[in-house]
């Protein structure tokens, strides 16, 4: 049932391609001494590349497990994997343009960015809980050194700290989840843990342990309450880092809390595309309301915010209890909506940090009201930025609405009404402060009027990413397919 | 016999990790820490996890708690300027709800029967070797990267101009 260790290495290409780029940048970090050369984003970008060309054309046929119940090889792993592979090649354009990074060493920045891509293929894919405390680790730590790469910026290392502090405790509750869940089960498969649970009865070491599992996935995913430290390490870690964190790790906590709770905690039935409780422990329900509390802490606070960058902190804050509502659903529709809107946010997000990043290259600032008069500065990347955030709120033609649409439709479908209430609600205060930005841009008079340059590479860039917002708002098709197919092969 | 020694070495890991955090000069919290994990790895022993004990007192006791001693040493703090602790309302509050926490924890645990795992041959170095590189040889490989990560990491925040 399991593959062997040798005959899984095929299924192990992008993970191959990814370490192989890791080795490959500290031998150049150390044969070149130039670690300021843009060397090192190519070769990321080329590993990177490859990594998506591995995930993509290996088909996953049914789902196997692979390194003797280690990880899964399934659709959904492969979804989860292409799309954080993605989220970091369009990060690492971000970094080759950032000032925030120009007088630094690379090569270390981009060691990071990859291991932390590694970490997240294997927490997407894992089915052990060994792996899947060792994927969550391997995603946490270099993502620490990330946040606070700028080193004697004060704002970068006290976003590293706090990040630290954080992310220990928050993995340090969750193993001890883990460990009642082996003590209960004696078997650290997921699919094995699901099993014995659903034979026995013992609730409330269940309850414990569902509630301490939650912390750990509940800070990667900074849902509210484990939220704390997403806004002060948004605001100090360098902007392409924080577009990363935004997207990446939070793409991946999903995919292993939905792979967890649904394998753990719940049974599929069979042809309805429905999941059981099979735990006493409503858990759903916990979770519902986290994602309300989490949608309604996040729009509520974003908008006394004056600082760009901590407003599209407390704004993914929100995205991420948006996203929750698919969560609590135990349907696979709901699962595609989580899937789809990833997909949608991935390019939305990313494109709002990108324009930040041009910006703040030109003003050394990332308040809003470094952004007046944008509209006559710079005015392409104005519109672009107009359109990624007329995206996060949700408003037609732009593909936020249809991720929207995707949720809203499947929370009414199961009739939780008052969920969708909140959402609703919700949506509405989050137009106000995005815009803010939009208004800023457009309808006040800048203090300094001179133009902003974006370079044509950059203006490039900033089309490939407004393209697919514009274009899955009116025709999305394709993409809602591959999330449905990845939901069907979602092999347990 | 076992439990006699079980509650001997128990008692002796408690007692020790409160005086870890009871302790005003940080170099006694740091031996108190020792004694706290030389019990926890008697414990283990007792459990037939031979293994898991020498890693237990090489690892913790031997190389972290040295590092913390020879930190506590670099920094030298004298007597007279240790940061005086005071018991504040949260502080009480806190050690409540901890106690609480364990004491409800260890009322589950009995209420509920935790199943005690298998005893025999999970812990002794043969079993440990053969785990590690059949069932967990990826999860072995990856902390390979895990750790090259760290260390680049600790190397790129302690150099001084990279």
């Amino acid at each position: 049932m399991f593959l062997g260790n040798l005959a899984s290495l095929r299924y192990f290409l992008p993970e191959f391609a990814v370490t192989a780029t890791i080795l490959l940048l500290v031998v150049l970090h150390v044969v070149t001494k130039s670690p300021r050369s843009t060397a090192s984003g190519f070769l990321s970008l080329l590993g990177v590349g490859a990594a998506i060309f591995l995930a993509g054309v290996a088909p996953a046929g049914a789902g196997r497990s692979i390194f003797e119940g280690m990880v899964a090889h399934d659709g959904f792993a492969v979804f989860f994997k292409v799309l954080t592979a993605l989220a970091t090649l369009v990060v690492i354009f971000m970094s080759m343009d950032s000032r925030d990074l120009a007088g630094r060493s690379q090569a270390e920045y981009y060691i990071f960015l990859l291991s932390t891509l590694l970490g997240m293929f294997l927490l997407s894919s894992a089915t052990d809980i060994v792996m899947l405390y060792l994927a969550l680790e391997l995603v946490s730590i270099p993502s620490y050194l990330l946040a606070g790469y700028l080193k004697g910026q004060e704002r970068s290392t006290e976003a590293a700290m706090k990040y630290v502090v954080y992310g220990a405790t928050a993995s340090g509750v969750m193993i001890y989840g883990f460990s009642i869940l082996f003590g209960l089960t004696g078997s650290t498969q997921v699919a094995e843990i699901g099993r014995s649970l659903a034979a026995g009865k013992a609730t409330l070491p269940m309850l414990l342990a569902s509630v301490m599992v939650a912390v750990g996935f509940g800070y990667k995913i900074a849902a509210v309450p484990f939220h704390m430290w997403s806004p002060d390490v948004y605001e100090g870690a360098p902007t392409p880092a924080t577009a990363f964190f935004s997207v990446g790790p939070k793409a991946a906590g999903f995919a292993v809390l939905v792979r967890f709770y649904y394998t753990v905690f719940a049974a599929a039935d069979p042809g309805t595309g429905l999941w059981r409780l099979t735990s006493a422990v409503d858990w759903p329900f916990l979770f519902a309301a986290l994602s309300a509390l989490t949608m309604t802490v996040g729009n509520l606070v974003a908008v006394k915010q004056s600082n760009v960058k901590r407003l599209l902190a407390y704004s993914s804050i929100a995205h991420a209890g948006y996203m929750l509502m698919g969560f609590v659903l135990l349907s696979s529709a709901g699962i595609e909506a989580i899937l789809f809107y990833l997909v949608v946010y991935l390019f939305m997000n990313l494109g709002a940090f990108y324009v930040v990043v041009l910006v703040s290259n030109a003003t050394r600032g990332e308040e809003i009201s470094d952004f007046t008069g944008l509209g006559s500065r710079a005015p392409f990347a104005a519109v672009a930025l107009s359109i990624f955030l007329f995206a996060l709120t949700g408003i037609p033609p732009f593909s936020g609405f249809i991720g929207k649409v995707y949720l809203f439709a499947e929370v009414i479908h199961r009739g939780v009404y008052w969920l969708a209430v909140v959402a609703a609600l919700n949506s509405v205060v989050s137009l106000y402060y995005y815009t803010r930005i939009v208004r800023a841009m457009f309808f006040e008079e800048p203090k300094d009027a001179s133009a902003i340059p974006v370079p044509a590479v950059s203006g490039a860039l900033l089309v490939l990413l407004v393209a697919p917002t514009l274009i899955l708002g009116v025709y999305w098709e394709p993409v809602a397919r591959i999330a449905a197919d990845s939901v069907r092969m979602l092999a347990f | 016999m076992e439990t006699v020694l079980f509650i001997l070495f128990g008692a002796i890991a408690v007692c020790g990790a409160i005086m870890v955090v009871t302790r005003k000069h940080p170099m006694a919290s740091a031996l108190y820490l020792i004694l706290t994990l030389f019990a926890v790895a008697a414990l283990f022993v007792l459990r037939q996890a031979h293994f898991l004990a020498a890693i237990q007192v090489i690892i913790y006791a031997g190389a972290v708690v040295v590092l913390f001693i020879f930190v506590i040493m670099l920094i030298n703090v004298p007597e007279d300027r240790l940061p005086v602790e005071r018991a504040t309302t949260m502080r009480v509050l806190g050690v409540l709800a901890a106690g609480f926490f364990i004491l409800e924890s260890a009322v589950l645990a009995r209420r509920f029967w935790m199943p005690i795992g298998p005893v025999a041959e999970v812990g002794t170095v043969e079993a440990v070797g053969r785990a590690l590189f059949t069932d967990y040889l990826l999860a072995f490989e990856i902390t390979s990267v895990l750790l090259l990560a760290a260390v680049i990491g600790a190397i790129a925040l302690a150099k001084r101009k990279i």
